[in-house]
């Protein structure tokens, strides 16, 4: 890769991934508005969206940082392979996605019982919270590594495209993953 | 030897995710305090998630970018003659602007085509052009500061700079349109 800095090709990488997001984002803030009113009936879990769709962007965002790095330094190796090293930042994700989820669950309780807000139990909270968490960081550690790879070895500097991406796309994962956790929890 | 262990990986991004789930929250409260200013102009309440996250989206890639750069050593943790960090800062710079013009535009479209008038279109364009040049100040300084001084304290930027710089990112974003809002009077 080059040592040095090659701003056109940050520019031209950078700008069409931000175009598209943005536009995905445009559509994004229609989509989950329109998703909020389903998220409303179960009481308590509105709270937790906001801090959960957060946590998966900044989880991912850092998988998707170390990963670019990982690669220009050749610790990683641009192949799909399940290297220690690779296993260790899967791993780390997905133990962070776990511990996290389960405190905005904790969290979220005690928010709703300190304003005096109607809530669920906080074991069903907790449950939503964690299974959503966890599925999304499965699911999203797995795509940030592919898109990661995919774009290296074609020659697009992961570091300008990966962490765009997986925000995007991550929203969209997570709202879902909250849906299939709610109708499990029941 | 491995180079990512999952023990540092989650302590370093552990208590920084609490952080920044806090912030979070703060961002929430005030998106739910201004309210009313907020959805008293059209079209405004649309450009908090696009604002957030082409803010975001920037600083992500910027600090991708640093945190990379650190690694292998093209930029040191520090301001003066950094032709690397220079360069990255220029496409950055260069990035915002295109997509924050061209994301404004679309705003002028939406509101000419739901009927309002030329000018009032192009006030709305305005506020969210103005806001998005507030927000790429506080991006770019926020990344490069806090990927030096993560790097100067021996955690690993590509853990910490992302989820730092979109928490701040969440919270100016609203108050950026806010400012913006007064500023062109709509």
């Amino acid at each position: 890769m080059v040592k040095g800095v090659n701003v056109r090709a940050i520019v031209i990488q950078g700008l069409s991934i931000l175009m598209l997001c943005a536009f995905i984002e445009l559509g994004a803030g229609f989509a989950l508005e329109s998703m909020e009113e389903y998220l409303t009936l179960l009481p308590g879990l509105i709270v937790m969206v906001p801090p959960l769709l957060g946590l998966r962007g900044t989880i991912n965002g850092a998988l998707a940082s170390r990963l670019g790095t990982a690669l220009h330094t050749g610790i990683i190796k641009p192949r799909l392979a399940m290297t220690a090293e690779l296993k260790a930042n899967m791993a780390s994700s997905l133990i962070l996605s776990f511990l996290a989820s389960a405190t905005i669950g904790l969290f979220s309780y005690a928010a709703c019982i300190l304003t005096g807000a109607e809530t669920i139990g906080v074991l069903s909270l907790v449950a939503i919270a964690v299974i959503a968490g966890f599925t999304s960081g499965l699911i999203l550690a797995a795509m940030t590594v592919l898109v990661a790879v995919i774009s290296y070895t074609r020659g697009i500097d992961p570091d300008n495209i990966t962490s765009p991406t997986m925000a995007t796309l991550g929203d969209f994962v997570t709202v879902a993953c909250i849906f299939l956790s709610v109708v499990l929890v029941g | 030897m491995a180079i990512y262990s999952v023990r540092r990986i989650v302590l370093e991004s552990y208590p920084m995710l609490l952080v920044c789930a806090l912030i979070g929250l703060l961002a929430g409260y005030m998106l739910k305090v201004n309210i009313e200013k907020i959805e008293a102009v059209p079209l405004i309440l649309m450009m908090v998630p696009p604002i957030n996250g082409i803010g975001g989206n920037i600083g992500s890639i910027l600090g991708a970018r640093l945190a990379s750069a650190l690694h292998m050593g093209t930029v040191e943790p520090k301001l003066r003659g950094q032709k690397v960090l220079g360069g990255n800062i220029k496409a950055s710079v260069l990035i915002s602007i295109c997509v924050f013009l061209s994301i404004g535009a679309v705003f002028f479209a939406i509101a000419y085509a739901q009927g309002m008038a030329l000018a009032g279109s192009a006030r709305l364009m305005s506020v969210f052009i103005s806001a998005g040049m507030m927000l790429v100040p506080i991006a770019l300084l926020s990344t490069v500061a806090s990927a030096f001084i993560s790097f100067m304290k021996g955690l690993d930027p590509d853990n910490v700079v992302i989820p730092i710089v979109t928490s701040i990112i969440d919270v100016s974003g609203v108050t950026c349109l806010l400012i913006a809002i007064k500023i062109v009077g709509v």
